[in-house]
């Protein structure tokens, strides 16, 4: 082989390795969810959010982690994504069906509702026939009672929102099955929560990290990986639109 | 200056100008550098001077850069001047001289810089030791407290006492939050000091070991779970300061900074009324005052969750045989 065929060759074998080396990093390293933008939804200073727990990812190939969605706001489904898009200086009004079952919190702290309108969130329980009238709540007491499944922070903006459970042993041991927890999978009736809070958005533009502070990924480095430290299941990222 | 040997042919002969000159350009960067490093740079140094620790620290600073000025100088000054007198000129195809041992030189240098250092390390263990441990993190049982400081009391605090204010600082992932055991034993996520009062930092961690540097106040600690780090300072002025962690703990760890404020006296203790208040409903959910805590473990789980299986706040909601399992 000659000179010139044999460094063509050899470029040629280099930019093979980095282009694999670039597609391996952006496709599976550096890959996040997609990202559910409400900002054009968005009227008279308000914006509507829509987003659940489950106790399990039956639609990823990790089926047994726990895991928010978001609402799809065009087409209704909720996606398996945890990153959002709201406008700035708005009031975003929550929706949270909290489909999880109760666990103690490891800082009962994160029991106080912080950083929302009026500093309450509203909780209806579904027991898998009933609501109950949606009362504003503003602490849990997650080792006393069974109350809390989650929480939904973003300590950037301080917001702090326990997610409420369902109370009782019954309906503890009846949760959701398959996620997402919706009619077409004929698991919308399981007992559930539905939590509705409000909170303002930053007045700039920026991105804010958000995460719950229940340890749900227990096995992975002390509650804290696994689903808790990926993003798409229990922690993800509002991004503020100017 | 072995290049100035006699006894080279070919070799400089410029023995007057390496031999006075050399010394005496030396000793006047030295002084310049040293005045400026001493006046100019040094009380802009890091981590600047607003609590006992943080100045100590840049007294540390200051004055190891002011002794290792002259030693930069010489060093740069010596490759310069190689450079400029002692490079081979063009057409000059000769031998550099050959280098021999110069007993004085060597022993002038090793004996210098040896006095130098171990000077270095006597002033920086003595300036460690004297300001109460110049806000590091000395384990559960200090051994440098601040002078005139007791723990008489940690459920009150009254300013200007002898009693010290303390602070325990709750790492977990990932957030820091700070309780006030002598102000009810409130837990929040802002961290306020009063100025001029000698403050115990607490610190203890949750889950994974966190860091907790407030690197302006000069004062960080490793917060490990189950274990009790204590660090001291005294805020000299009013105005906020940077927390930071500054242990690698997790996906967030980039995120995990807060701002804490050095306020008043009376400005402190009307924050810690307010907030005493504030948080009573939280406050009488959180566990007994400790040094440390474990989550784990918890013996007054309501009865719903103890029928569920759960002993403690640790997670535990997969199967074993879960191939994810670690």
């Amino acid at each position: 082989m000659s000179l010139p065929a044999r460094a063509a060759t050899l470029v040629v074998a280099f930019l093979a390795v980095v282009a694999a080396v670039i597609f391996v990093a952006f496709k599976f390293i550096g890959a996040q969810p997609s990202v559910e933008n409400y900002t054009p939804y968005a009227s008279g200073g308000q914006v509507n959010v829509t987003m659940m727990t489950a106790a399990q990812t039956t639609v990823t190939n990790k089926p047994d982690w726990v895991t928010y969605f978001i609402k799809n706001p065009s087409s209704g489904n909720f996606d398996h994504t945890t990153y959002f898009a709201v406008p700035a200086d708005t009031r975003v009004n929550m929706t949270i069906y909290g489909y999880d079952g109760c666990t103690p919190l490891r800082n009962p702290l994160w029991g106080k509702v912080a950083g929302t309108v009026g500093d309450v969130e509203n909780v209806s329980f579904f027991n898998g026939k009933t609501y109950t009238p949606s009362t504003p709540l503003s602490t849990f007491d997650s080792w006393a009672n069974c109350s809390v499944q989650h929480t939904f922070a973003i300590p950037g903006i301080g917001l702090n929102v326990p997610i409420a459970s369902v109370t009782t042993f019954e309906e503890n041991s009846n949760l959701c099955g398959t996620s997402p927890c919706t009619a077409a999978n004929q698991d919308a009736n399981a007992p559930h929560t539905v939590i509705k809070f409000s909170f303002m958005t930053p007045k700039t533009a920026g991105t804010y990290r958000w995460q719950c502070f229940v340890p749900c990924g227990l096995g992975y480095v002390d509650g804290n990986g696994g689903p808790m430290g990926t993003p798409g299941y229990m922690m993800g990222q509002m991004e503020v639109q100017a | 200056m072995a290049a100035d040997s006699p006894t080279a042919a070919g070799a400089p002969t410029s023995g007057g100008r390496d031999r006075f000159w050399l010394p005496v350009v030396w000793v006047v960067l030295s002084i310049v550098g040293c005045l400026l490093v001493a006046l100019v740079w040094g009380p802009h140094m890091p981590p600047g001077a607003q609590s006992t620790s943080a100045a100590s620290q840049q007294f540390d600073y200051r004055v190891l850069g002011t002794m290792a000025t002259p030693v930069v100088i010489g060093v740069l000054l010596y490759l310069v001047w190689a450079m400029i007198f002692w490079r081979q000129r063009p057409g000059d195809e000769t031998d550099a001289a050959p280098l021999h041992g110069n007993i004085k030189i060597q022993a002038t240098w090793i004996i210098g810089t040896a006095a130098i250092v171990l000077f270095l390390a006597a002033f920086g263990t003595y300036y460690l030791i004297v300001p109460a441990g110049a806000g590091a993190g000395e384990g559960p049982q200090p051994i440098w407290k601040p002078a005139g400081t007791t723990t008489s009391s940690i459920t009150s605090w009254t300013p200007g006492t002898s009693n010290i204010l303390q602070i325990q600082v709750i790492g977990q992932q990932w957030a820091f939050t700070y309780r006030y055991p002598q102000f009810g034993g409130f837990e929040t996520t802002q961290l306020m000091l009063p100025v001029g009062e000698p403050v115990q930092f607490n610190v203890t961690s949750l889950d994974v070991i966190h860091s907790f540097w407030a690197y302006t106040l000069g004062v960080k600690a490793d917060a490990n779970p189950g274990l009790n780090n204590v660090a001291y300072t005294t805020a000299y002025h009013t105005g906020q300061f940077q927390v930071r962690c500054d242990e690698l703990c997790g996906i967030w760890h980039g995120s995990m900074y807060d701002t804490g404020d050095v306020l008043s006296v009376p400005a402190f203790m009307k924050w810690a009324q307010t907030t005493k208040t504030q948080l009573a409903d939280v406050t009488k959910l959180l566990p007994p005052y400790a040094d440390s805590y474990d989550p784990t473990t918890l013996t007054n789980l309501g009865t719903v969750n103890v029928k569920l299986g759960l002993v403690g706040a640790g997670g535990g909601f997969y199967n074993p045989a879960d191939p994810e399992q670690p």
